[in-house]
């Protein structure tokens, strides 16, 4: 489905402020940086890139819909084919990777900056279609574009003064934080900060009740489940992680096991470095595990529920139109029909007709076998294995208890991304399936 | 409020004699009067005392102290103390400024002054301080409280704290002691609540059992509230219809607004079967949907599929849909018996109750 007249006329209006806001904020940069006598040239680049932005509002508010700047079809097409979930999820830790790599080019304002303009720019040419506009505009969603955009924000702030940290601390000078040690006091100061705070959300949450109020929907009914139906946004992590679990793990084990694990962090670190402030250098493997953790396995997870996952649960592609008749071909299969049928060409070791008890979970365990074989591997051969080998200095520093309960958090956090992987490639549904006691992995 | 820890007498003396609600300004002169009181104390001897008893009970003029006499005492015996002349000088930096209490203050004190006079003096001893204070604080009579006064002061008798003490102390110890705990009281108590002690163990144990019998009865109220005394539901059987209108092939699905089934018309394990499936997904609960075109149940949620037959074949569910039973009525329509499910994993598809062969 392809954006028609109407829809255009009404996105027109948003699109042409869109744009002159960010031609504005580009020309206040532009006179800052030239303020500063030593940044004429970026100046010039934003003071031009300003004028582009104030030509594409005037032909946003031209009146013409054919004028409404907007990514080519073919484009759209392109994207819309190449997306999945597969790609999604590989490009996000491809680039959670390349953004740790390459942080001291990443950290500096004016890439930030550019990057910011660039996102902008392509989310308002998005903006003209009209599935997109459709998703995104939704009331529900707005605040995961805050998000993004937040989180993008924050993440910046902090990695760029803890790449300012690692570069002094190699120089042997105190991280930035202790040339400020001036105190400050909890009462006065930082309450009065959140009494206004406090105030200046209300008032904004109160305008954005007003001007972006929640869709009201049809009545609730036990037999019927809307389509797509979605979970608040900040769980729409959970929800994707309950396309490759069965429910007592990715809604209950998981869940508590972020919680525990969280919980537990500052007892199992053991590195006093960055204790009150920023860096990366020095707490390498923590700020991995948790950025990975939170970012990758969490708030990549909430994006990809909200953006791309449509009637029926399927994936779509950013532009693409939300059919609920979209077929998408799967056959899952668990590990045990991998492994008897397919692989060994033998039935599926089923019990005797009348058989007792004890001989059925034979049976069972016996057909479960490769699934609990690798499993127990996992859980069990591998701690012992990692301490030996990556985790050799861990091991030593944390001592069993506290090593075995890291190494065995971390593995169960990452039990997420495989399983994911091995839907997609393998198509496996279950690694352990036993329907007959709800127990499945 | 730091200031308030350190006070001296004086400082005490000031805001005592200040009030309650002038007390914001005693702290203020106090300082000054603290060092000339303390130092005095020590170097007069106690001779003066019975002069400055004299010109006092000259001018017995006790105006109106019936609240708080002591602190004119006090001030009285720290004036006492010191010459008559000194006296006047070290009370005026002492009294806060508003205090109307300067005068009576220094007059009263004849009185209490002279009580001092009769008994003090001869045994020559000296109060210190923390008496005084002591004095102050009860309110009463001043006297020797701490150890090193006790000897000159008759002890108090010692008042038994149960009535019934065996040995109640004659002697009149420098301090009261404790009577030594009688055996008789315990055998009372046995005797007055021993019956409660042996049934509930103690008062905690009284407690907890009241506590715990109370969660009983409310969380047998709570699972009574479970099954109301009206149900306004579907009836758990109910007539779908004659075979015919089950073409082979065909998913009902017109009954699940209301009762929540589909009704097929399919073929399971090589047997054309009527079967009535349950619209509920295995996975988390949600109502799939039937895609016709597709020939699959769908489920909205997390993307479970189900064949035509109910058995999961993409997705997360974990087990085929369940089976209601179902079965020809005498009538010749089928009835559906939302009562009874049947689990496909569990090999209870196989109950001919669970379908109807065409």
């Amino acid at each position: 489905m392809h954006s028609n007249g109407f829809f255009l006329k009404d996105v027109a209006g948003f699109l042409g402020g869109y744009y002159a806001f960010i031609a504005l904020m580009n020309g206040v940069a532009a006179v800052l940086l030239w303020k500063r006598k030593n940044q004429a040239g970026w100046a010039i680049v934003w003071s031009v890139f300003a004028g582009a932005m104030m030509v594409l509002a005037s032909l946003a508010l031209s009146g013409s819909e054919s004028m409404v700047p907007a990514l080519p079809s073919a484009v759209r097409t392109l994207v819309n084919k190449l997306s999945g979930p597969m790609l999604y999820t590989v490009g996000t830790m491809a680039l959670f990777t390349a953004l740790f790599v390459f942080r001291k080019f990443f950290v500096q304002p004016m890439v930030a900056w550019s990057i910011l303009n660039i996102a902008m720019v392509l989310m308002g040419l998005s903006m003209a279609d009209e599935n997109f506009a459709a998703i995104v505009m939704k009331p529900d969603n707005v605040p995961i574009v805050g998000l993004v955009f937040l989180l993008a924000f924050f993440t910046w702030v902090a990695t760029k003064q803890a790449v300012v940290n690692d570069e002094r601390i190699a120089q042997g000078l105190p991280p930035m934080e202790k040339l400020d040690d001036e105190k400050v006091l909890v009462w006065p100061d930082l309450v009065y900060t959140e009494l206004i705070c406090m105030v200046a959300v209300s008032a904004f949450l109160l305008f954005w009740a007003i001007f972006l109020p929640a869709p009201l929907e049809e009545p609730a009914s036990s037999v019927k489940t809307p389509n797509p139906s979605k979970a608040p946004w900040y769980f729409l992590g959970l929800q994707e992680m309950l396309v490759y679990f069965d429910p007592w793990y990715a809604g209950v084990v998981l869940p508590s096991l972020v919680v525990f694990g969280l919980m537990a962090m500052p007892y199992l670190d053991y590195n006093k470095k960055g204790n009150g402030y920023y860096s990366i250098e020095e707490r390498k493997f923590s700020y991995l595990t948790y950025q990975f953790g939170f970012f990758v396995l969490w708030i990549t997870l909430i994006i990809l529920g909200t953006f791309l996952r449509g009637p029926n649960w399927n994936f779509y592609g950013p532009f693409e139109y939300w059919t609920p008749y979209k077929v998408e071909v799967l056959n899952n299969v668990d590990l045990p029909q991998m492994f008897w049928v397919n692989l060994l060409d033998r039935p599926l070791p089923r019990p005797p007709q009348g058989a007792g008890t004890l001989s059925q979970i034979g049976y069972i365990l016996l057909r479960e076998a490769p699934g609990l074989v690798l499993l127990g591997a996992y859980l069990l051969l591998l701690p012992p294995l990692l301490a030996v080998t990556v985790f050799r200095g861990f091991f030593a520093k944390m001592g069993f208890v506290r090593y075995m309960i890291m190494a065995n958090l971390m593995l169960l956090m990452l039990t997420l991304p495989i399983k994911m992987l091995l839907r997609w490639t393998l198509n496996l549904k279950y690694i352990i399936s036993i329907p007959e006691l709800s127990l499945n992995f | 409020m730091a200031d308030n820890k350190k006070m001296s007498v004086a400082e005490i003396l000031a805001a005592a004699r200040a009030g309650g609600g002038k007390s914001g300004a005693a702290p203020k002169p106090a300082p000054v009067a603290a060092p000339e009181a303390e130092g005095d104390a020590g170097s007069e001897p106690a001779a003066p005392v019975a002069a400055a008893a004299k010109p006092a009970a000259a001018k017995p003029a006790p105006k109106g102290d019936g609240s708080r006499p002591s602190v004119a005492d006090i001030l009285a015996l720290a004036r006492a103390k010191k010459g008559e002349g000194e006296a006047a000088p070290a009370a005026k930096p002492a009294a806060a400024k508003p205090v109307a209490a300067e005068k009576p203050a220094a007059k009263p004190s004849a009185k209490p002054a002279a009580a001092v006079a009769k008994g003090g003096p001869k045994t020559g001893v000296q109060r210190d301080t923390a008496s005084i204070l002591a004095a102050a604080r009860a309110g009463a009579k001043p006297g020797p409280v701490s150890k090193a006064d006790a000897p000159a002061r008759p002890a108090p008798k010692p008042k038994p704290a149960v009535e019934k003490a065996a040995e109640p102390v004659r002697a009149a110890p420098p301090m009261p002691v404790k009577p030594a705990k009688p055996a008789a009281k315990k055998a009372d108590d046995e005797d007055r609540r021993g019956f409660l002690q042996i049934a509930l163990g103690s008062f905690m144990a009284m407690g907890f059992t009241a506590l715990s019998v109370t969660g009983g009865l409310f969380t047998l109220g709570l699972a009574r509230y479970l099954f109301p005394n009206v149900l306004a539901e579907p009836p758990s059987r109910f007539k779908v219809g004659f075979k015919d209108g089950f073409p082979s092939g065909k998913v009902e699905t017109k009954f699940v607004a209301q009762y929540g089934v589909w009704v097929v018309n399919g073929e399971f394990s090589g047997q054309q079967q009527i079967y009535a499936l349950k619209t509920v997904c295995t996975h988390l609960g949600c109502t799939p949907s039937w895609l016709e075109a597709e020939q699959k149940f769908k489920c909205p949620c997390h993307g479970s599929g189900f064949y035509k037959d109910g058995i999961n074949f993409e997705g997360p569910a974990p087990r085929p849909l369940e089976r209601y039973a179902i079965r020809t009525a005498d009538d010749g329509q089928l009835e559906v018996d939302k009562s009874r499910a049947f689990q496909e994993e569990l090999g209870q598809w196989a109950d001919p109750d669970s379908f109807v062969t065409v």
